[in-house]
């Protein structure tokens, strides 16, 4: 009974996002470390920027987790961040690209990652634009329930 | 055209087949199949095979350009799908397709990405 409850207040599009920002966050991580330890005088601002990149696709996976259980404040935050970190090094890279002779994870909008990164944001605002998840609604469900039962 | 190309051509190939059905699972809004699983762990195990393949002829001498980077995209191709299907094991919505969908477009870009980095 229980199981199937989380189940359900876990399901919607979001697990989607879940999935792609976990994804991204892995990619974006093991890359900047690897671009960090490996040779970080070769672009030092395009690689600490992918560090940035990666940082916030951990954040941005605990903001959507969060959301989806119905506090969406940080998710709002987080989203916008990202939105706004990855159009300034998209244009940066294409203003400024001696700062870039490598490329970091969101140089060119992402292109390098098929302009994902540039849709994620969008998408994640999107979603919590369009509604709250089935979590906040489940949140609300009970709450109602206990407001009866008072 | 070598072995191990061959495979990663058909892991790519397979992958995007597994992204579309997934996709259409969505697009549909229907319940997760089970026969998505199935087709998402042979997946899984070509790309094991990939991986066994592309080690093998690390071993015989050629040389990535990138060690880290190769061994990084080789554990993330071999992982992605059971951690994918793992998380998913009591969700069969919709949206877990949506999921399976993803871990496949990603096997298939790392795959082709051992492809170049190899």
């Amino acid at each position: 009974m229980s199981t199937t409850s989380t189940a359900k207040t876990r399901s919607g599009p979001h697990l989607v996002l879940l999935a792609v920002y976990a994804i991204f966050a892995l990619a974006a991580g093991a890359r900047s470390l690897v671009q960090v330890f490996t040779r970080f005088d070769e672009a030092p601002i395009a690689y600490t920027l992918s560090v940035v990149a990666a940082a916030t696709y951990v954040a941005g996976w605990f903001a959507i987790r969060r959301a989806a259980n119905g506090s969406a404040g940080f998710a709002k935050i987080m989203l916008w961040i990202e939105l706004a970190g990855v159009i300034l090094v998209g244009a940066l890279s294409l203003a400024v690209p001696s700062w870039f002779p490598d490329a970091s994870v969101w140089s060119r909008f992402g292109s390098g990652y098929g302009f994902v990164p540039a849709l994620l944001p969008i998408l994640g605002l999107l979603w919590l634009w369009r509604g709250r998840p089935e979590g906040d609604r489940s949140a609300d469900e009970s709450v109602d329930s206990h407001r009866n039962l008072a | 055209m070598d072995a191990v190309t061959l495979i990663g051509f058909i892991v790519a190939g397979y992958a995007a087949f597994v992204t579309i059905a997934a996709a259409l699972g969505v697009v549909l809004r229907a319940p997760r199949p089970k026969w998505l699983d199935q087709v998402a762990w042979m997946l899984e195990i070509l790309a094991v095979v990939l991986a066994v393949g592309a080690l093998a002829a690390w071993s015989a001498g050629r040389k990535p350009e990138s060690l880290s980077t190769f061994l990084g995209y080789l554990g993330a191709m071999v992982c992605l799908m059971p951690l994918a299907l793992q998380a998913m094991r009591e969700d069969r919505s919709t949206w877990s397709s949506g999921v399976i969908a993803a871990a496949a477009l990603a096997t298939g870009v790392v795959a082709v990405r051992v492809m170049m980095v190899r």
